[in-house]
């Protein structure tokens, strides 16, 4: 066994819906201060990876270790479900997601939004809560909104809010799905900004994203997904810089 | 002042067992209409079946019918429970159906279905990356439920509930007939004896009309709770 725990650990993941096999056997180890960014077209099968390290989709097939923890499964009749919610949720509240629709609960103030999880997962005093949830939204710039609900915010306020949320687990890795992709092309910096800023302070991070330049700057990994498969997997200079496939020279090229 | 001819005693006492029947109805209706929801939304097609069958049942068949059928098929069951109790345990009971709680029952059973049908579209109208991120954070089913999903429902649910209260409340007038002295009954009786309709029936109508103005400000109360965080949001958008 390793001496420091490897944060995440994906094996041979496997999942189809119905005849479609959408992850054809994927693996990935996310290491203490590593990003690794998912790219892809639409389709390939990364946000399905990265949900499937959550377990919002139970993987048909493959191993999830979580910080020298291995996720169990059991077979049902309608495939492979966790044998153990109690431990899936245990291992959720170590892996805080952001969301592409930033899903912040809509009948709670951003601040109430920051300290739900804390105060009712973890267990966390209230007080402790809030304090902690005030430096994080005054770290990501929205300590004026505390008290303002979701739908009062701009869509860069929102995810900037749910990055805050997702802080306040304090979690061993942070999953992106598409962070900026529903967001006016504006407001993308602000998010993006705040995303570098834990990148450089060590956050563990998978990040699925159509933000190229972005994943160059930060990513100590890049994957490129095809039809399931991880068709290159390298550094950014190698797998953006020099892509050995045409498909990816393609899917990179500029479009307009 | 109206002189209700020594009935006003009797009468208020009537309308609190009509308000006490109609709270107690809505509570179980509540509860089966949660029951009914989740049934109708399961993916186990047994589960799903039940509560199709049930709300199918109730809502095809006359609220007065119903009523009678489980008020006399009740206390008949009941008796043929007993007597298999007695003849193979030697144990002797005997248990009078009770008109209260045969009426809480049984509106509660038909309110329960029209509750379902309510809950079942406002569960349906929440979005489903509210309980996704609820999940995602580490939250067990009933405190995502608790937390997130009841919360939001609730916003689509209160005006359906808020329409079926109203109905409900006006249908415990039913119960009368089934014995129970709800205020209706009572003003039945003094109208029979002093043949004197409006001096009794008016303020039935006007206590009915005191719950009904009530509710809609409780309701207005409990709009304005679950509405939080939505609508109104135009004027802080930038």
């Amino acid at each position: 066994m390793a001496a420091t725990p490897i944060p995440l650990e994906a094996r041979g993941i496997k999942k189809r819906f119905g005849n479609h096999e959408v992850l054809k056997g994927l693996s990935l180890e996310a290491h203490k201060g590593d990003v690794i960014t998912l790219i892809g077209a639409s389709g390939s099968g990364k946000s399905t990876f990265l949900r499937c390290m959550n377990l919002l989709e139970q993987p048909d097939e493959g191993e999830l270790i979580v910080h020298n923890e291995a996720i169990h499964f059991r077979a049902t009749k309608h495939g492979r479900e966790p044998a153990d919610w109690k431990q899936v949720e245990r291992i959720r509240a170590k892996l805080s997601m952001v969301f592409q629709n930033f899903n912040l609960w809509s009948h709670m103030t951003l601040l109430e939004n920051v300290i739900e999880a804390p105060v009712h997962v973890l267990g966390k005093p209230k007080k402790q809560a809030v304090d902690e949830a005030r430096a994080l939204l005054d770290r990501v710039g929205l300590l004026e909104r505390a008290d303002y609900y979701p739908t009062q915010m701009s869509g860069g306020q929102q995810q900037r809010g749910a990055i805050a949320r997702a802080l306040a687990m304090d979690p061993e890795v942070m999953l992106f799905d598409e962070p900026t992709s529903a967001l006016d092309p504006e407001l993308v910096g602000d998010v993006l900004k705040v995303m570098r800023g834990l990148a450089e302070e060590g956050r563990t991070m998978i990040l699925v994203t159509h933000e190229i330049a972005f994943a160059r700057d930060v990513s100590s990994q890049v994957i490129y997904l095809h039809q399931g498969v991880a068709e290159e997997s390298g550094p950014p200079a190698e797998v953006l810089d020099n892509p050995r496939s045409e498909r990816l020279r393609q899917f990179l090229a500029p479009k307009h | 002042m109206i002189d209700l001819q020594g009935y006003g005693p009797r009468l208020l006492d009537g309308a609190l067992v009509t308000f006490e029947l109609a709270v107690l109805s809505l509570i179980l209706a509540v509860i089966l209409g949660l029951l009914t929801a989740s049934a109708k939304l399961s993916r186990n097609r047994f589960v799903h079946g039940i509560g199709t069958l049930y709300t199918t049942l109730i809502r095809g068949v006359p609220d007065l019918v119903l009523m009678m059928l489980l008020f006399y098929g009740g206390q008949i069951g009941i008796n043929m429970l007993t007597d298999q109790l007695y003849y193979a345990f030697d144990i002797d009971i005997f248990i009078n159906v009770n008109a209260f709680v045969a009426g809480v029952i049984t509106i509660g059973l038909i309110f329960g279905a029209y509750m379902g049908e309510t809950f079942r579209g406002a569960f349906q109208a929440v979005e489903e990356g509210q309980m996704e991120a609820a999940r995602a954070y580490g939250m067990s089913g009933w405190l995502a439920f608790r937390r997130v999903r009841f919360p939001l429902m609730m916003r689509h649910a209160l005006p359906g509930i808020g329409n079926n209260w109203m109905v409900l409340l006006k249908t415990t007038a039913l119960v009368s007939i089934i014995g129970l002295t709800d205020m209706v009954r009572v003003a039945a009786e003094a109208t029979k004896a002093t043949h004197e309709p409006f001096l009794f029936m008016l303020p039935v109508a006007v206590i009915y009309l005191l719950i009904a103005t009530l509710s809609e400000w409780g309701f207005a109360r409990l709009t304005k709770r679950y509405n939080v965080g939505f609508g109104e949001s135009s004027e802080w958008n930038n």
